[in-house]
This record gives structure tokens, C-alpha cells and sequence, in this order.
């Protein structure tokens, strides 16, 4: 035995032995200790003062609002959006960098060069909400549901969402090979 | 048999270890079908083409093909072995009837076999771990009921008047898994091979993972720890530390585990106490768990220079401590702000595997090295061989765990990573999986050296059983108990003395504690008034959409795309708001899931046209590029089951979803027009095959109702919540 001080229970089991040491000290503690933590945890956030689900996504969701309404444009959408769409148009980094989004985001339903597929040609001059930028960008905003067009709003930044419409526009004319027929109305 | 009584003081017997040795090479058998799907599936994470484009070993196949194998094929007969083993030994008596013995093996096996040969095909009620349809369910009880009765049979005739530790975690085994089995497998049958849980939505999910949980506890932890009683100080030949700390870790984790079921559950529509309950008592099971880790550890007090020759101690030490290891880790993911980064990612999975590959593959390897010389007239083949064995598996696992923590932290991590401004930082869910795939990789080479040392102890175990003989029964004599029970201790013994030599009463106090812990945890959740707030908005499915449902539930979808939007900044803005309990309501089974390799779908209905859908299921990488979804050729050719489903609905309406007579009458028609309407708009989107009668339309019927009524409602003025 290695500690002749143990207490060798006479039990046994198909030569299996039993000592009879006392509980470890830490190991007790550690049970005492978690049951008074479960407790506490239990007691804030059910009885207590503790936010319940709902809330802590409330309270996470208004922090980002309060940001957002200092940083109208962060949201998308501002005031201004109609010139700054203007000068973004004309920029050919951001077409650029629209053209790269557009080939993870967009290229499934509307072809990989904008002919459209799934979706609606984005090359003619027909269009079902508009032409105008801000129109433009407010259909990648919001989506359209029934058609199956998601919204992109919550997914990407404001100025990914004008990089975005700076290569929609620059598509207008390119009328590439096998491009879907034409739907909406005519813009000149 | 081999009992005769001698005189009235002596019994001649001897043990049945013929039993032991059957289920012995059915551990082994199991045990590499187990490895080996595992292994093929982790191929198919790592690259989607590895099932060949064959629908029956497809990953959400194969997946619950896998984790049946390695729970109750390749744990289950390796606890039956044990047990049969020890138990004789520690009741000194033949078990109860060699009869039911044989059923018991044969049975069991019969059920494996019968998993096998359906979830390749699908046939599976979509609930993890408990898949297998409702004859085998039958099945299984009937076979657990025998092993009852043989094992408490045993009991009754033993020669010990009191009953050993190992022998209590077995009660505990056997009562509370009988009752988790039936209580969550109530399915009403539409056919043969098709049922529906009785449950449905947030009720079946505090169900099934009440059973989810349990079983881990009572068929993976348990009955180990009662191999763990046996095995360890046989194998030490040291005594065992803290019979004190065996009475009070017994009891604390068989009342105290039964209520952790819900942290399986956090951050769902499950009503927040429930779930805050489900994580302070995971919490409170670090010290009843590692009750046993320490009752194993400090057996070896003054043996640990035998664990560096003896390959059976360097298991079991490693077994433990991986208990020990998963004991703090699983309480530790239910804590509510470690679980919201851990829940639905890999780090689930490096934990299960930390438990199954750890825990219950090095406990049994050990018990199958340290039996060779006893069930057989032999010696261990090669210790050097059995030595690689544990080098090989401790670093198969090691490696597969930092992968997945690594994996799953670093998806966890990107899903609800926010820039400055409050935007998701990588929008494409597809950009979290390419960026973790790599690692599906190291797992897979961690998975083939714990395979790979696998083989060898089967190398090793067949060189040292071939031309042996199976060794002799010793008859033993023991004079029989007295019938009368003798009530009372020592002096200075436990009071506990007294229920350990009267093992009925034992065993009702188990039941007891396990009943009542299970109505506190179960009962007021499945009561409560909050729980589903009827609200018309929510409608059951059509009937094709039901069996489109019914598709996704076959083809295992489940096990890679939830279907529960957690109440998160992030979650929102990626899926929309946080899921309601009503959105489930008239989900038998639920199908909110466990683990995203895809994205959460509860909400995709009406994001993409149903062109989207058709050309993704067919190639997911036509619409999603680098996608490591596999395909769903089959879907096209195969032809949906209308004769069917005005059973169906018939079924679902006696298990409570509200059709109306004539929905369930005209289910077939119905179904036909609502597909031939898909076909036409498919057609007119420029399909040009027929497809109204195929699989794929009913799939996409459904997929597009989900999160339909939610967008109604929200819709509809005053609507919006």
C-alpha cells in the first residue's frame, strides 16, 4: 500500500479492493463552488437584472444604430447619395472594384457578364425598377422577394453597394453573347 | 449448464465467457466499419467528389451511418463485453440465461445490420442518434428489455451480497437508456419504413436532445465508467482510490446530467430559462464527472512506473484523461457567451470526437488488450505493435481536435465578424468554409492515423488469437446467498452499505432520480404557456411541400444547414430576425440542426427563384462558387411519391397539425397541380425537361416555404412586431 494511513475497506470484488480516502478538499470545493455559481448565473439573467435574449439583441442592434445615425452614409441611402453615385459612376477603381463583387455576388443569376439568367438582363435598355443609380442601388439594397432577389443591405458596405452600381451601369450596350430577352420598360 | 448445487452451503458454476469473446469481435468488427465511414466522410468534407456521385454514400447519408456505427455498434458491443465479463466475476454468478445471452448478441447485431441497410437509403426520421425507423426501434427495446432481464436476472441470483461500483453505473446504464430510447422514439408509422415524431418543433428539440444528451451520458459515460470500476484496478492491481468519492460521484452525475439536455440549445427560440438551466447545470457536472477521473487517476498511485511498460494502463490513463479533458470542455461551450462562438461550428466536433475517440475508443482498447490472455489461452501478440497503436491513435486525435478547435474558432469568428460601420465583414457564407477547408484535410490524416493504429491492434489481436484456444471455464464454488436481506452495516461503515446489498432498491432510487430529474428539466418547458404562442400566420406545409420536407430529412440536409436563426446582430443581418418558436410549430421531426458546413435555411424561401435552386442542386458551384456542397443528381430522375401522401397528411393531422378534411382528401391532387405550377415556371425560366413528376420540384417546394409565413406576416399591415 502506498500510504498505510489509508483505511483498506474489507470489501471485495473479484479481487478488487476499496480505500476509503475522504473526498479531495478541491474537488469539493470545486462541486460547492460551480453549484454556487449556477446559481448566481441563473438568478441574474432569470430573476435578476440580467438581459434576457431579446434584450441583449435589442441593446446590440440599437449600439449599431446610434453609429449608424452619426454616419448617415454607413446605412446607405443618405441625403446625398444621388451625387455621390454620380461622381462614383465616372470612377473606373470602382467599376473595377464592382466588377470583382459582381463575379462572387451577382454572376449566378445574372450571367457573368451581366447578359442575366436566373435574373434579368442587366446590358439593355429595359429595366423593371429603373435605371437611375439610386434606383439601382436601392434594388441591391432591399432585394426584390418575390422575385428572388435578395437584399443585399444587411450583407455589404455602402460603398461596396455604389461599386456595385458603377459596373451595372458601365454594362449598359455591352450586349454580350446569349443575353436574355428584354423585361420592363424602356429607358433611353 | 454449469450450476449444480453441491451441498446446501456450496455452489459449483463457472462463467459464460464464450458470450464475452462474441461480442468482443464484434467490438473490433463495428469499430472498423465505424473508422472507416468516418474516415470516407472526412474525405467528402475535405473534397465534395469523394462520393462518386452516388446518392447512397452521400455525406448526409453516410454521416448518421457513421455516428450510429461508432455509438452503438462499436461502443455498444465493446460495453456489452465488459459487462458481461465483469458483471459474472462481481456477482460470482453465471450470467441469468445463456439463452438470452445468445439473443442478446445476435439481436443487437440484427439491428446494426439493419442500420446499415437503411441509411444508405435514406430511411431515417431526421433526429441525430436516433435516425433508425421505427421497426428497429422496436427492435431495440425488445433486445435492451432482454438484456435487462439477463442482466438483472444475474443480479438476483448473484453470490455477493453487496454490489460492486461498476455494477451500479451499469443499473444506471440499462434503466435510464430504456427510457430515453422509448420516451423520444415515439414516431407514428405513415408506412413500413417511414414515421413521424409525435413531437414537433421546440418540443421535439428539448426531447431529442434531452435523449441526444442522455445518450452520450448513459451509453458513452456510464457504463464506461463502470468498465473504467472494473478494469482499471484489475489491470493496476491497486485498489481503488475513494469508495466515499465512487457513492457521491455516482449520484451527483445520474441526478445532475439528465438536466443538461438544453445546452444543446442555446440561443434558439427554446424559452430562456430553460436554456439557462441547461448551462448552469452542465456547469455544475465538471465536479460529479471528474469524480471519476479522479477515482481512476489516483488508482494508479504507486503503479504509474507500469504505465510506461504496460500498453492496457497507457490507455486507460489517456482514456481518462480525455474524460476529463471533454468534462471540462463540454461545460465550459454551455456557458451561454462561449457557446454562441462555438454552437454550429467544428469545435463541436473536435469535442465529440475528444469524448468518442478519447474517451470510449481508448477505454475499449485497453479492455480488448487487457482480455486477449484472459478469454483466450495466449499472450499478447506484440507489445511493441499495441504501444504503436497508442502513439498512432494519440496523435490521430490530438490532430483531429486542434484542427476542428481550429476550424471551428476561426469560422465561429468570421460568421459574426462586424466592421466598424456594423456590416458583416464577410457576407458570403461560402468565404468562412474555403477559408477553413484546408483543415478538413489535417483532420482527415488525424482520422487515418487513429484508423491506421486501429488496424494494427486488429494485426495484433489476430496473431495472438489464431491457433489459440479459448481458455477454459473455472468452476468456481460459492456458498449461495441467504435468501433473507441483511439490513444493516458495520459500525463504521456508509449507511450507503445498506442499498448496496439490496440492488431492487438501488435500482428504484436510480429510476427515481433519473424520473424526477428528467419531469423538472422536461415537464414545465413542454408545459409552459410560452413555449408556442399560436399565431395564425404560421400554416403546416402543402402536401408536396411536406414531402419535399420529407426529401430533406432523407437526404440528411439537416446535418450541414440549420434551420434556426439565433437571436444575434450578425445572425440577423445575415439570415434576417432571430427565429420564432411558431415557425416550427408543425416540424415533426424539427430540423434546426447542430453543425453548419452551409448556410442556416430557415429563412431562405423567396431569397432565390426557383431557378436558383435547380441549377444549385444539380451543381452548387453553378451558383455558388467554390460551394463544397456535393451534388444531387438523383433528385432529377427519380419521381416523386404522390400516392402517398394523403397518408401522410392523414398522419401529421392525428399527431396535431391542423389540415382540414379536404386537404387530406385532395393531397395528391393538390401536390400535382402545385408541381406541375413549379414545372410551368421553370419551363418558362427556359428548363426544358419535364420535371413536374421529379423529386427536385417537391425539394424546391419546400426549401421556398421556408420563412414564407414570417415574411407574410411581417408583410401585412400591423403585421410587423
Amino acid at each position: 500500500m502506498s500510504d498505510d494511513k489509508e483505511k483498506l475497506l474489507d470489501h471485495l470484488y473479484d479481487g478488487i479492493q476499496e480505500l476509503d480516502n475522504r473526498l479531495p478538499a478541491w474537488w469539493v470545493g470545486l462541486f460547492y463552488l460551480t453549484i454556487a455559481w449556477a446559481v448566481g448565473y441563473f438568478y441574474y439573467y432569470n430573476i435578476g437584472s440580467g438581459p434576457t435574449l431579446g434584450q441583449e439583441l435589442r441593446e446590440e442592434q440599437n449600439q449599431w444604430a446610434l453609429i449608424q445615425a452619426k454616419n448617415p452614409t454607413a446605412a446607405g441611402g443618405g441625403a446625398d447619395e444621388e451625387a455621390v453615385l454620380a461622381a462614383v459612376i465616372k470612377d473606373e477603381s470602382r467599376i473595377k472594384h464592382g466588377k470583382e463583387m459582381f463575379a462572387t455576388k451577382c454572376l449566378a443569376c445574372h450571367g457573368p457578364l451581366g447578359g442575366g439568367g436566373i435574373g434579368p438582363n442587366l446590358t439593355d435598355n429595359f429595366w423593371i425598377h429603373g435605371s437611375k443609380p439610386t434606383q439601382i442601388a436601392n434594388i441591391i439594397r432591399t432585394g426584390v422577394n418575390d422575385k428572388g432577389m435578395p437584399p443585399w443591405g444587411p450583407l455589404l458596405k455602402p460603398e461596396e453597394v455604389h461599386s456595385l452600381v458603377a459596373f451595372v451601369k458601365s454594362l449598359k450596350g455591352t450586349n454580350p453573347p446569349g443575353a436574355k430577352a428584354p423585361q420592363g420598360n424602356e429607358e433611353k | 449448464m454449469a450450476e449444480k448445487q453441491v451441498n446446501s452451503q456450496l455452489e459449483q458454476f463457472s462463467y459464460d465467457d464464450g458470450i464475452v469473446r462474441k461480442f468482443f469481435f464484434a467490438t473490433v468488427l463495428w469499430g472498423a466499419v465505424a473508422f472507416l465511414v468516418g474516415v470516407i466522410i472526412a474525405l467528402q468534407m475535405a473534397n465534395w467528389k469523394f462520393n462518386f456521385g452516388l446518392q447512397w454514400i452521400t455525406f448526409g447519408r453516410l454521416r448518421p451511418l457513421h455516428t450510429n456505427a461508432a455509438i452503438f455498434a462499436f461502443a455498444g458491443n465493446a460495453v456489452f463485453a465488459g459487462i458481461y465479463y465483469s458483471s459474472q466475476r462481481l456477482l460470482k454468478a453465471r450470467m441469468f440465461s445463456d439463452l438470452l445471452s445468445c439473443i442478446h448478441f445476435w439481436g443487437w447485431q440484427l439491428i446494426i445490420v439493419s442500420a446499415a441497410l437503411t441509411l444508405p437509403f435514406g430511411i431515417t426520421v431526421g433526429k441525430e442518434y436516433a435516425e433508425l425507423e421505427w421497426p428497429i426501434d422496436i427492435g431495440i427495446t425488445v433486445i435492451w428489455v432482454v438484456f435487462a432481464v439477463n442482466f438483472f436476472g444475474t443480479i438476483f441470483r448473484r453470490r455477493e451480497r453487496h454490489i460492486y461500483v461498476a455494477i451500479w453505473f451499469y443499473i444506471a446504464t440499462i434503466v435510464t437508456v430504456a427510457i430515453l430510447h422509448i420516451v423520444n422514439s415515439i414516431n407514428l408509422p405513415v408506412s413500413i419504413w417511414k414515421s413521424y415524431p409525435i413531437y414537433a418543433g421546440v418540443q421535439d428539440a428539448l426531447v431529442q436532445w434531452w435523449y441526444g444528451h442522455n445518450a452520450v451520458a448513459f451509453f458513452l459515460t456510464t457504463p464506461f465508467l463502470g468498465l473504467m470500476y472494473y478494469f482499471m484496478p484489475k489491470a493496476a492491481g491497486k485498489p481503488v482510490y475513494s469508495y466515499r468519492l465512487s457513492i457521491v460521484h455516482f449520484w451527483a452525475l445520474v441526478f445532475l446530467y439528465i438536466w443538461a439536455g438544453p445546452h444543446h440549445l442555446l440561443y434558439t427560440s427554446l424559452p430562456d430559462w430553460a436554456q439557462t438551466l441547461g448551462s448552469v447545470f452542465s456547469v455544475v457536472l465538471i465536479a460529479p464527472s471528474w469524480g471519476g477521473m479522479i477515482n481512476g487517476l489516483l488508482t494508479l498511485r504507486g503503479a504509474w512506473h507500469r504505465v510506461r511498460e504496460e500498453p492496457v494502463l497507457k490507455f486507460f490513463v489517456a482514456g481518462v484523461t480525455f474524460y476529463g479533458m471533454s468534462t471540462f470542455e463540454g461545460p465550459m461551450m454551455s456557458i451561454k457567451s462561449v457557446n454562441l462562438l462555438a454552437h454550429y461550428t467544428d469545435w463541436i466536433i473536435a469535442h465529440v470526437h475528444g469524448g468518442a475517440l478519447g474517451w470510449n475508443g481508448f477505454m475499449t482498447f485497453g479492455m480488448l488488450y487487457w482480455l486477449v490472455p484472459k478469454l483466450w489461452k495466449t499472450k499478447l501478440y506484440s507489445t511493441a505493435l499495441a504501444n504503436a497503436h497508442f502513439w498512432l491513435g494519440l496523435f490521430g486525435i490530438v490532430l483531429y481536435m486542434l484542427s476542428m478547435w481550429a476550424a471551428g474558432i476561426t469560422q465561429g469568428l468570421m460568421l459574426r465578424g462586424l466592421d466598424p460601420t456594423g456590416h458583416l465583414l464577410y457576407p458570403d457564407f461560402v468565404e468562412t468554409v474555403t477559408k477553413i477547408a484546408p483543415l478538413f484535410w489535417i483532420r482527415l490524416i488525424g482520422g487515418l492515423m487513429f484508423f491506421t493504429g486501429f488496424l494494427l491492434m486488429i494485426y495484433n489481436l489476430i496473431k495472438s488469437i489464431s491457433g489459440a484456444e479459448a481458455a477454459e471455464a473455472v468452476v468456481h464454488s460459492e456458498p449461495r446467498l441467504s435468501p433473507a436481506p441483511a439490513i444493516g452495516v458495520k459500525p463504521g461503515e456508509s449507511p450507503h452499505r445498506i442499498i448496496e446489498g439490496l440492488p431492487a432498491i438501488f435500482t428504484v432510487l436510480t429510476v427515481v432520480a433519473v424520473l424526477v430529474a428528467s419531469a423538472m428539466s422536461l415537464l414545465p418547458a413542454l408545459l409552459s404557456e410560452d413555449l408556442v404562442e399560436a399565431n395564425p400566420a404560421f400554416k403546416p406545409y402543402s402536401a408536396l411541400e411536406l414531402q419535399g420536407r420529407d426529401l430533406y430529412v432523407r437526404e440528411g440536409c439537416y446535418l450541414c444547414h440549420s434551420q434556426m436563426i439565433r437571436p444575434t446582430h450578425a445572425e440577423t443581418l445575415r439570415y434576417g430576425p432571430a427565429s420564432l418558436s411558431q415557425e416550427s410549430m408543425y416540424d415533426h421531426p424539427f430540423q434546426w440542426g447542430s453543425k453548419r458546413t452551409g448556410p442556416d435555411l430557415a429563412r431562405v424561401g423567396g431569397k432565390y427563384p426557383d431557378l436558383w435552386h435547380f441549377r444549385h442542386m444539380m451543381d452548387p458551384r453553378e451558383v455558388v462558387a467554390n460551394s463544397i456542397m456535393p451534388t444531387y443528381p438523383w433528385l432529377y430522375s427519380q419521381k416523386t411519391d404522390f400516392g402517398v401522401l394523403q397518408k401522410k397528411l392523414s398522419v401529421m393531422k392525428s399527431i396535431g397539425v391542423p389540415y382540414t378534411a379536404e386537404e387530406i382528401e385532395k393531397a395528391e391532387p393538390n401536390a400535382r397541380e402545385q408541381a406541375k405550377r413549379i414545372a410551368e415556371g421553370l419551363s418558362a425560366s427556359g428548363v426544358n425537361v419535364d420535371i413536374a413528376d421529379k423529386e427536385i420540384v417537391a425539394l424546391i417546394s419546400y426549401l421556398q416555404k421556408l420563412g414564407r409565413d414570417y415574411r407574410n406576416m411581417t408583410a401585412a399591415p400591423g403585421g410587423a412586431k
